[in-house]
Order: C-alpha cells, then structure tokens, then sequence
C-alpha cells in the first residue's frame, strides 16, 4: 500500500490552530502508526475546482490512497480503523457500539458546539448573537450532562479506548475555554487522556509545524489572539 | 437471526411526516427486506430513565438485536448496511465512499438544515428573527449548491442507491415546509426518487401506522 496523502491548511486563524479537522484524520493515522504525507493548501484553495474534485463541500481533511478518495473526517477515521484493525474492538457488537458513538459525536455533540463556535467567534458582533447565546449553551449543556453521565467513571465511552472516543475528544476540544466545561471535571478528565496519548501528541504537533503559511489579504488581524486573550 | 426490535414515538410532532429519526432506520429496513418489530414511546418516555439506559441523550429510535442495543441512527443505518446486502456496494472501496456520504448528510449537511429548521420552529416570535434569518440561509445554500453541483444529472450520490443516498434524502426532506429546494431542481428530483422508492412508502406506512397516541397535554404548538 501507498503512503495515504491528507490535505490540510497552511494557514488558519488563531483560534482554529489545533482545532482543524485533518488532525482527526493525524490522529487516527498516528494511532494506526501509518505514516502519511500532507497536501498542504493555502487558504483559498480549498475551494477552487482541483480540491472540490476530491471535497465538494470545499474542506479539508481528504484523504488519497491507492486510488481511494475519501472527505469527510468521520468516514476517513473510520476507513483507518476498519483497515488498519485499530480502535475497534473485533467482535461485531463492540464494533457497532464504537461506531455509534463515532456517529454520537458528529451529529449529536458536535452541532450544538458548532452553533456555540459560530454564535461567538463569526458571528459575534450579529446583533442575534448575545440574546441567542443563553439557550445555544443550554442546548448544548444538557448534551454534555447526558454523556458525563453515561460515562460515569469510566475511562473510555465503550471499553477500550475507540474511534469513538477519538471523536467524541476532538469534539469536545471545542468546549475548553467556554463557560460550558465549568463543573463538568469528568468530561475535562477524559479529554485530558485522549490528549495524553501519544498518538494525539504526535498529530497536533504535526498539525501546528504545518502552519506555515501566512494569512490571505485583509485577514492578518486573525494570525495571533487579541492582546487581552493571548 | 431474530427480528430487531426499533423504538418510535406513538404521537410526534411532525404530524406522521415521517421526519423522526426512526423514519431513517425503518427505511434501511425495508430496504434490505428485514422485518422488524417497533416498541412505541408516550412522548416523555424517551426521557424516564428505561429508555436512558438504551439511549443516553433520551431521543428514538434505538436498535435492539440479540445482546446488542444501538441508537444513533447512522451508527443503525451503517450496521444495516454492513450486515445486510442492499446499502453498501460489494467493493471495499466502494462501501467507504457510501460511508462517507452518510456522515456527509448528518455531519455537513443536516447542522445547516436543522438550524434553518428550528429557527423556524423556535426562533420566530424573536425580535432578530428576520434579521438572522438572512445568514441561516445563506450557510444552507452555500452546502445546497455544493451539494446540487456534485450531483449533477446522477440519479444517485455514488453509483447505485446507497445508505448515503438515503440519509441524505431523509436530511432534505427536512426542507420540504422550506420551499427552499424549489432553487434546486435536481435535488427536489432527487428527494422525489427517494421517496419513490416502495421501500420508502412502505416504511412511511409503518410509521404512521403507529401514530396512535395522543399530544402531550402542554404541547404548545
């Protein structure tokens, strides 16, 4: 098998440094201990017709293998683990269980953050922004409760550590920071284990050493936090 | 192999349009020919703690089979499809690609969809209503184009009808009220294809079949 070959930005804001979706595809590559090349596009790129060849939705991560062209990161991580034979458990109902939660993560957890990402980096000088934010983070509080206590004190969601968790901890990155994760230690502790791990370690290292790119016109104010969040 | 057992509500607040999840998984089912069984919920029920130990955040459907309990009804769709022929194309490569429009309608696609949606639905009595609507829409259309332009003239996603084409038909159809689609003739077809489909009508009948339960007395729509 060919090296895979990723795409990721050489450029993003400062607030999405770390957080872009090719390090959920790094990090399952890195767990499967599969070398890779990236692709590295210039902001802008993404959607010029080349890449929307391999990404309609003019995004990053793809993913490029012995003829295989895979987007969308949920898919790709889920394409290593059943190739690779890594962060799936072997027999089939463990192995329907990890992949739910890898579904639970995308489209139960993730929208809601996203809301919350948009309402207050995007859009927050919108005049809807402040008087909508109450009930985005009720939204989402009520999700997060709902999984702190499905996972109790259990290390991972389902067993062994999964692409399940994979996700559900790159989503849950999103709330760092917010007012939402006050209170919710377990949820923190288990975002902490996943960034532990080597393989995490290994791909956000990655991910920032490939930013080095510098901002399209008119978007250099986005390269480093405010003063008063630095 | 015994036959699934699936949760759905027996009273829902779209009226039997078959917009609740469950839709989605009876659907596959019919589509690869599996009977199945439903037990139906009081509107409340999914929130007591009963079916919180078969689903944590307290929604329908769920999937019973054997030892196994599932909910997420991708995750459902996707073990369907990998345990049944009918969703996924034989090839490796193939069964990937239908995988990936899946998590592209309930990843990319439906975020922007439900937002416009529940705007609709709980936002319209704000004074920013009218005002934010504009940017809803605007996030909408850019994945509609995108969406319109890579479909084409197909009749499907990725070669033959997969369980990709089929959540991404059940996200649109999320629109119909919209009138939004009206823009985008080849996906109104394309939703109009799905629909077609007699395991879609069979499993639409199912559904509303089993609307046999009353509002919940504070329903305030």
């Amino acid at each position: 098998m060919a090296k895979p070959v990723i795409t990721a930005y050489d450029w993003v804001p400062w607030f999405a440094k770390g957080q872009v979706r090719d390090l959920r595809v790094r990090w399952a590559l890195e767990e499967a201990g599969q070398a890779y090349d990236v692709r590295y596009l210039p902001q802008g790129c993404q959607k010029e017709p080349p890449h929307r060849a391999l990404q309609p939705f003019g995004q990053v991560p793809t993913f490029e293998q012995d003829g295989l062209e895979l987007f969308e990161s949920g898919a790709i991580v889920l394409h290593i683990a059943e190739t690779w034979g890594v962060m799936l458990p072997d027999d089939a109902g463990g192995k329907a269980r990890a992949i739910e939660w890898a579904f639970a993560a995308l489209n139960t957890v993730e929208p809601p953050l996203m809301d919350y990402a948009i309402a207050t980096l995007f859009e927050e000088d919108k005049p809807w922004s402040k008087p909508r934010l109450p009930s985005v983070i009720a939204r989402i509080e009520e999700r997060l409760d709902e999984l702190a206590k499905r996972l109790g004190d259990s290390e991972w969601l389902d067993g062994a550590f999964s692409a399940g968790d994979l996700l559900m901890v790159a989503v849950l990155r999103m709330v760092k920071g917010t007012p939402m994760a006050k209170g919710r230690d377990t949820l923190a502790a288990y975002v902490a284990r996943g960034e532990a791990r080597p393989a995490f370690q290994r791909a956000l290292a990655a991910q920032l050493a490939g930013f080095t790119g510098t901002p399209p016109k008119g978007y250099e104010f986005l390269d480093q936090p405010p003063a008063e969040q630095a | 192999m015994t036959r699934p057992l699936l949760t759905a509500y027996n009273w829902s607040p779209d009226k039997g349009a078959g917009l609740v999840r469950d839709m989605r998984v009876r659907w596959a089912l019919e589509e690869v020919g599996q009977p199945y069984h439903v037990r139906h919920l009081n509107w409340g029920e999914q929130k007591q703690p009963a079916h919180r130990a078969r689903h944590p955040f307290g929604q329908v459907p769920t999937y019973e089979e054997g030892g196994l309990v599932l909910f997420e009804s991708g995750a459902i769709i996707l073990h369907i499809a990998q345990t049944r022929p009918g969703l996924f194309p034989e090839d490796e490569d193939g069964k990937a690609r239908a995988a990936e429009w899946m998590f592209a309608a309930l990843n990319t696609v439906e975020p922007v969809v439900w937002d416009l949606v529940m705007a609709r639905v709980l936002e319209r009595d704000k004074p920013w209503f009218e005002e934010r609507l504009p940017a809803v829409e605007a996030r909408l259309r850019e994945r509609l184009d995108e969406l319109s332009v890579r479909l084409g003239e197909a009749a499907w996603l990725d070669g033959a009808f997969s369980a990709g084409d089929l959540l991404m038909v059940q996200v649109l159809r999320h629109l119909g009220a919209t009138g939004i689609l009206h823009s985008y003739p080849n996906l109104a077809a394309y939703v109009a294809r799905g629909e077609a489909r007699p395991a879609f009508a069979r499993a639409l009948a199912a559904l509303r079949a089993g609307l046999t339960g009353d509002p919940p007395a504070d329903w305030p729509y």
